[in-house]
């Protein structure tokens, strides 16, 4: 629209990425690309950049802040209540059909929408029934998404439904690195000149792919190609058919860029390289390592969107709160000591998966929960009928809902007459992380650094979680005599990191006085945040021998233990007790608050910078 | 003068250099992506953002245009300007505005919505233009950025990077220009912005409190002063607030014309390379920073001084870091390296 457009040609290295998409250019059965990668490395520019190689496409946009009705189409207004007439006002869905629809930042759409595009992805056609309407069109595009993994992971329905997978890194050569600014800042001093000058190289580019789109059509399948791409296909343990559907097509596009109507075996590696990535599950991936497909870091991925995939699936209707933790079986002492040694040293996370499964009625949990609200805040995404009074006047589904019914009301000299019943209110989506509260033992009952390693260990990987969910973090610190707020609740994890690397330890343990103010800033964050999930996680041995009331710090500590439990805070002990004598306090404690609860001695040691880049990467 | 108007001058700020240049910079180069101010309560964030506004220079907009659309430039212009074709315009001599975007902003008020009385009266759809219509070719102000709704600030950056605010909502679907320059201040103890919108934007700047007790001393003097009699504190400092806004009306003229030699765009990349940042925002923010600090200086050649206040404003936040990993700069390394470069 205002020619804003980086030349396609002029991006340096990606050669990937730009093949992933001329193959999709050449072939649109493909089914498009994903691309994924770390931020500033021209993601976007590159797919805003496809309009200068595709002339009988358009690249079509889809924000990330789309409402439905602009999404799939409503009524048109303009036509119901100037010309009393009900007519379709298409979205953006009717105008992607045969282009490119883009969706930049894709990992962070809202569930509804994605929802929608599944839906309609699978049918090939979209069916409007709305707002006294009916219509349906067809509507087939080449889906391309990019995001940015450390936001967040994509759900795996619709992570499927991309033909194609693409990591995308900064160039690391630098005279490239020098050749990549100079054309950047070239363009911005002036961009009229830039494209002019690589028009040619772009017309190039198109002229190739308007070839190969010829040569197509007569491309011979043999079965030879057939039974090697299932036995790839079958090799990455695929899900469905989808994969080697896809790594046919690509062979196809690959052979007809050069010039070819027939399919190698070559093709089919180099497509597999784009086509199986994001399809491999994990059984298989530690066998096939002769694969010509991308590094190990993608299989590791995969694994997380497996175990992802449990939660997205039971979510919605649980009766309880449910904490999940994956335990990775017992380990030997020895073993054990090995691992706080490392994680003292180096402070590297453990691995624990905290999932929340929310009771409160939601739609998934892309997030931790995505809370419907009441209040006037969050992202509005679709509309529906009052409850009661109208508070959040949806005024375009309102003004749409009266439209059809204009011809038998008096308008009273406006253009439309608006009903009680044409109201409509908005339903807002916010993101409500939980408040998590660390209240951890600091005493010296908590033993040698090593335990306050694992300790500090497994709070970590319970941040890089938070720092996703967007939570809330606070820490309370207790030991000698009394109990501090060591972090005031913030959304900084950074400072929550900070805080825990600084750690004093030592002296008695005044368990009840930790739970008493967690108690407290607990209660006061559910009044202020009556929308979000308030969650305590006691790190300690239990050894409580400083008392808060009574003569009894233990009974003490177990009377907080069950107001807090009371109070609906849901609640998860850590219990750092040494193997050799066990009192099991921490576990009576667990009992009293109907925790989780789990011994510090049961997470075990995995491949630690797996678990790093997979609670990051995609989680 | 008009009481309301009567702005602390950005000359007599005191110190807080690194915040004041990144600001000065990025009117004079409107293309550095704007200026992230992180700092505690109380250092002269808002002040320093609201004094812009006496030194920004004047520039031409197209009357009646809600857009403020440059009647120089049609290739950015609004469908409105657009149909007019050139007739009919009447040019407005009007200084760049700052647009203030506060915390509770709701999205459509950010994006424009549905114009509903026209809607009502007329059954006309119409866009009804949002904050970041008001914005385009002036200065949006962001405090407390990042207690803005995720949501929001995604829409704002989006805008930013690509110049044009899209709407597809709420029934209307409409594109329209958006280029400004965001200011967005912050305190960290609140919570942090990811790391993907931190690195949006072009330059960020640390600000602390003046622990030096002679400066401490005159901020609270001239603030004194100037709550006193402001029009004489605004005299005070009226030339040396003139000669600010010269340099910066020469920079802005000589911006095209300077150069950088091949060294330096090496240099570029050797540093980004070593700090191991994501993608290339930083070496290309580096080189525009420094290009544009060299016509601050009234030169049309790059040096090193430019380049080591480059490395200053537009590296430090574009380390390679998970969200909480310790991040080192060692700016001595970056010195050195600059240093030892020959140009």
């Amino acid at each position: 629209m205002f020619n804003n457009c980086f030349p396609f040609s002029a991006i340096l290295g990606q050669d990937k990425v730009k093949k992933a998409l001329i193959l999709n250019l050449v072939n649109p059965n493909i089914g498009g690309v994903l691309i994924s990668g770390e931020k500033g490395t021209g993601k976007s520019t590159i797919v805003r950049g496809l309009s200068n190689i595709s002339k009988s496409k358009d690249v079509i946009e889809l924000p990330l802040n789309i409402t439905e009705d602009r999404l799939i189409g409503s009524i048109d207004l303009k036509k119901a209540i100037v010309y009393g007439e009900k007519g379709f006002e298409k979205g953006i869905l009717y105008r992607a059909n045969n282009q490119i629809l883009y969706i930049d930042e894709v990992n962070l759409l809202s569930e509804h929408i994605v929802n929608i595009l599944l839906e309609v992805m699978s049918r090939e056609v979209n069916v409007v029934e709305r707002e006294g309407i009916s219509y349906s069109h067809p509507t087939k595009f080449i889906l391309i998404g990019s995001m940015n993994p450390e936001e967040g992971i994509l759900r795996p329905q619709l992570l499927d439904k991309f033909g194609l997978y693409v990591e995308v890194k900064g160039v690391t050569n630098i005279e490239n690195r020098m050749e990549i600014i100079k054309r950047r800042m070239d363009y911005e001093n002036n961009p009229r000149e830039f494209s002019l000058r690589w028009k040619e190289e772009n017309n190039r580019i198109e002229e190739k792919i308007d070839s190969a789109k010829k040569i197509i059509q007569d491309i011979k399948i043999d079965n030879g190609n057939l039974s090697f791409a299932v036995s790839l296909a079958e090799e990455g343990n695929c899900a469905g058919h989808r994969g080697e559907i896809v790594l046919i097509e690509t062979s196809k596009a690959i052979a007809a860029l050069n010039q070819r109507k027939f399919i190698t075996k070559k093709d089919i590696e180099e497509a597999a390289s784009f086509a199986l990535p994001h399809r491999l599950k994990e059984a298989m991936i530690l066998e096939t390592e002769a694969e010509p497909l991308d590094d190990s870091k993608i299989e590791d991925r995969k694994n997380d969107i497996s175990s992802d995939d449990k939660s997205n699936e039971t979510n919605s209707m649980n009766s309880n709160q449910e904490i999940q933790l994956e335990r990775e079986g017992d380990l030997e002492n020895e073993e054990m000591k090995e691992s706080i040694e490392d994680i003292v040293g180096t402070n590297k996370p453990l691995s624990i998966n905290i999932e929340f499964k929310d009771k409160v009625s939601n739609e998934g949990s892309g997030k931790r929960s995505k809370v419907k609200t009441n209040t006037h805040k969050g992202r509005y995404i679709k509309y529906r009928f009052p409850k009661e009074k109208v508070k959040d006047i949806a005024f375009d589904a309102t003004l749409r809902a009266s439209a059809s019914k204009q011809k038998n009301r008096d308008k009273n000299g406006l253009a439309i007459c608006i009903k009680e019943e044409d109201l409509r209110e908005k339903v807002r989506e916010k993101q409500t992380g939980a408040t998590i509260l660390f209240a951890v033992d600091a005493s010296g009952s908590m033993g040698a650094r090593r335990r306050m390693g694992a300790v500090k260990g497994a709070v970590l990987s319970l941040l890089n979680d938070a720092y996703q969910k967007r939570d809330n973090i606070g820490i309370v610190v207790f030991r000698k005599d009394k109990a501090e707020v060591m972090l005031n609740i913030t959304r900084s994890v950074d400072l929550a990191e900070k805080c825990l690397r600084n750690l004093p330890t030592g002296g008695k343990t005044p368990l009840a006085a930790g739970l008493y103010i967690s108690y407290q800033i607990l209660k006061t964050d559910k009044i202020k945040n009556p929308d979000s999930l308030q969650y305590l996680v006691v790190v300690s041995d239990g050894k409580a021998n400083v008392p808060l009331k009574t003569n009894n710090p233990l009974q003490d500590a177990f009377e907080l233990g069950e107001k807090i439990r009371n109070e609906g805070i849901k609640t998860m002990v850590i219990d750092t007790e040494d193997n050799y004598i066990e009192y099991g306090f921490a576990k009576d404690l667990a009992e009293k608050m109907d925790s989780d609860y789990i011994k510090i001695t049961q997470i075990s040691k995995t491949d630690v910078e797996t678990s790093v880049k997979s609670l990051l990467n995609i989680n | 003068m008009d009481r309301n108007k009567l702005v602390y001058p950005f000359t007599a700020i005191v110190r807080q250099e690194d915040m004041k240049k990144a600001l000065i910079l990025n009117i004079i180069n409107p293309k550095l992506n704007g200026v992230l101010i992180r700092g505690e309560k109380g250092t002269a964030k808002s002040t320093a953002v609201r004094a812009l506004a006496d030194i920004m220079p004047e520039r031409e907009e197209i009357m009646g245009c809600v857009f403020s659309c440059d009647p120089n430039d049609d290739s950015f212009w609004c469908e409105d300007c657009k149909n007019k074709e050139g007739k009919d315009i009447n040019i407005n001599h009007r200084k760049m505005r700052i647009i203030n975007l506060p915390v509770s902003a709701t999205e459509d008020r950010v994006v424009g919505t549905l114009d509903i009385e026209q809607a009502i009266k007329k059954g006309e759809k119409r866009f009804e233009p949002g904050i970041l219509a008001e914005a385009n070719r002036n200065i949006l102000y962001v405090d407390e950025v990042n207690l803005l709704d995720d949501h929001v600030v995604d829409v704002l950056l989006d805008a930013a990077a690509m110049g044009v605010n899209s709407i597809e909502r709420e029934g209307i679907s409409y594109v329209h220009p958006s280029r400004f320059v965001l200011i967005g201040t912050m305190n960290p103890e609140e919570g942090d912005l990811r790391p993907q919108l931190i690195d949006r934007f072009g330059l960020v700047v640390e600000v602390f409190g003046e622990k030096d007790i002679d400066a401490r001393v005159e901020v609270i003097k001239r603030r004194l002063k100037f709550e006193k009699d402001p029009e004489a504190f605004i005299q005070e400092y009226e030339d040396s607030q003139n000669e600010l806004l010269n340099k910066i009306e020469n920079a802005k003229d000589i911006l095209g014309k300077v150069t950088y030699s091949e060294n330096c765009l090496r240099l570029a990349a050797e540093i980004a390379i070593a700090m191991g940042v994501d993608g290339h925002r930083a070496d290309i923010t580096f080189m525009k920073t420094a290009v544009t600090h060299a016509a601050y200086r009234g030169d049309t050649q790059v040096n090193k001084e430019d380049l080591f206040v480059a490395a200053k404003l537009a590296l430090p936040h574009r380390m390679r870091r998970k969200p909480f990993e310790e991040g080192v700069i060692d700016f001595d390394k970056i010195d050195e390296l600059i240093e030892e470069a020959v140009l």
